[in-house]
């Protein structure tokens, strides 16, 4: 079980490093970096709540967007360039199970979406933090309501978006296992993203208290409250 | 099945489909071989005879069509008999990132080498292939040859008592090819069992013990090297200062004796031999 653990971790280990060292990952990481800043741009001209939410909208929502596309896109580039550099030749004469090859690389990835999610969060923290002490102060001159910033909550929304991007990478990986090709892997990834998107909009929508599970309900309360919605259209 | 064999091979076929018809394409063709233990194999054929896609069949990276192998003892290559086995896949191909050093600790680490004994297995097996100095390198700075070693390091690493090199020597110099026969014949000694695909015939024949020759993914020569090669019925005498007068005292003499002379030629040092004279080694070395 040990021996199991040892080359599991070290699998993700050298998969992280790998992937940390992409110019994708750094690619997504500015344009998602760029975008939590230019949120503040974009802000209305009505100061208050709307605007804060309307900042973290905005920016949660590019995070989810580029989120998946990296756990997408960058899972399955991890599993291909193993196959097809024949590096994974090397990797599986070795005493190495499937199940550790393919949970190592889950795990690897998995943690590289970590940084990507914390360290964007960890930005648009800073970002709505400051705007808030400005608001507290505009809304004392003004005599308005002052807004507040919740760090748990920012952190909260942050691990929820981690997890959702964990499965997206887990199920991307389970697809590579048995496709053939990455084109292929991207493609069916990205429907079964967009699927489970519009599910996951459609469950919040037609919420009725009676039939979900306990678990449901409160993943789902929890994420009504900490996920930003869509702005109504 | 004898259990004296590193490697046992019964009937082994491999068929590829290939195209979007899935025409078969048999790559390996009813292949039956015994490989011993604490010898040295070579298994030798052309290009795209199957001898890739056999070791890959014993090392249970791709399934056979038909057929059964055994390992070890093992009647597959078992997790277990895997610890026991070091593999250098053809133009082998590593993280280009991490350096030669690391890359051979991940190596060790797979291989269950204890935290402990990785240091100085790492170091020894780099020693052993040559590669200390350049170990601090990115593999993606690496030349051929150099890949080459550091995946003969990275086979090496936990002192497995099979060591299974699909072309060890491709790429690399004389000097490091010499300097890897020697590796292996340090590895016959120390009683491990080493299987090598070659092209290299001249190095072959100076380090196998034993050959298989394949052909169109069938057997068609196996035996002992020295068996295989010596021609039984003709015999060579090396003479020096040979004066025509004592070469028809000479030819006399053997036809008195119902001996003919066949040829009489100079030798030939190998090209080989000549390189290594003449170069002392190569600048990665
Ligand atoms: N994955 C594959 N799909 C289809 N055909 C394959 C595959 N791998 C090998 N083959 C075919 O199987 C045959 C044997 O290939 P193999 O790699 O075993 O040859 P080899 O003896 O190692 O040759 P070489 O000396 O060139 O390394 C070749 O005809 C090759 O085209
Ligand atoms: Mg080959």
């Amino acid at each position: 079980m040990n021996a199991r653990l040892t080359r599991t971790s070290w699998i993700a280990r050298i998969t992280f490093l790998e992937a940390i060292r992409q110019r994708f990952f750094a690619f997504l990481l500015v344009l998602s970096a760029v975008m939590v800043v230019s949120s503040v741009s974009l802000r209305f001209m009505d100061f208050g709540h709307s605007e804060l939410k309307f900042v973290a909208d905005f920016a949660f929502g590019g995070m989810f967007l580029f989120g998946s596309v990296l756990a997408l896109v960058m899972t399955a580039q991890l599993f291909f360039a193993e196959i097809e550099n024949r590096t994974a030749l090397t990797l599986l004469a070795k005493p190495l199970s499937r199940t550790e090859f393919l949970l190592g690389k889950f795990l690897g990835t998995w943690a590289v979406l970590g940084v990507f999610v914390f360290s964007l969060a960890f930005l648009q923290g800073v970002i709505l933090w400051s705007r808030t002490q400005e608001l507290i102060v505009l809304a004392a001159e003004t005599g308005r309501v002052a807004p507040d910033f919740s760090v748990s909550g920012l952190a909260s929304f942050a691990v929820l978006q981690w997890l959702r991007l964990g499965v997206v990478a887990a199920m991307v990986l389970m697809v590579s296992a048995v496709a053939r090709t990455f084109l292929f892997t991207v493609i069916v990834g990205a429907m079964a993203i967009v699927a489970g998107q519009l599910q996951w909009l459609a469950q919040e929508a037609l919420l009725k208290p009676s039939d979900a599970s306990v678990v449901t309900k409160s993943l789902l309360w929890i994420s009504s409250r900490v996920i930003p919605q869509p702005p109504a259209v | 099945m004898s259990t004296s064999s590193a490697i046992s091979v019964q009937g082994l076929t491999k068929d590829f489909r290939v195209g979007l018809r899935g025409i078969k394409l048999r790559a390996v063709d009813n292949l039956s071989l015994e490989i011993p233990r604490g010898q040295v194999f070579g298994l030798l054929g052309p290009n795209g005879c199957g001898k890739s896609t056999t070791l890959k069949i014993v090392l249970g990276l791709i399934p056979a069509t038909s057929g059964s192998i055994s390992i070890l003892g093992s009647p597959s290559a078992t997790s277990e008999a895997r610890q026991r086995t070091g593999f250098l896949p053809e133009a082998p191909y590593f993280h280009k990132f991490l350096t030669g050093r690391e890359l051979v600790q991940y190596c060790a680490r797979l291989s269950g080498v204890p935290a402990e004994k990785v240091g100085e297995a790492v170091e020894g097996s780099l020693e052993l292939a040559a590669m200390t100095e350049a170990a601090n390198r990115p593999i993606g700075t690496y030349s051929k040859g150099m890949l080459q070693r550091i995946g003969l390091a990275q086979a090496i690493v936990h002192d497995p008592e099979l060591v299974i090199l699909d072309e060890p020597t491709a790429g690399v110099d004389p000097v490091g090819s010499a300097a890897i026969g020697r590796m292996i014949n340090a590895m016959r000694a120390k009683g491990k069992t080493i299987v090598l695909c070659s092209h290299l015939l001249g190095q072959v024949e100076q380090v196998c013990d034993r050959v298989a020759i394949m052909d169109r993914g069938r057997l068609v020569l196996e035996g002992r090297v020295d068996e295989v090669l010596a021609q039984r019925d003709r015999h060579v005498i090396t003479v020096a200062d040979l004066t025509p007068q004592a070469r028809q005292a000479a030819e006399a003499a053997l036809a008195a004796h119902g001996a003919t002379v066949t040829s009489i030629t100079h030798p030939r040092r190998s090209l080989e031999d000549l390189f290594r004279e003449l170069v002392t080694g190569s600048r990665d070395a």
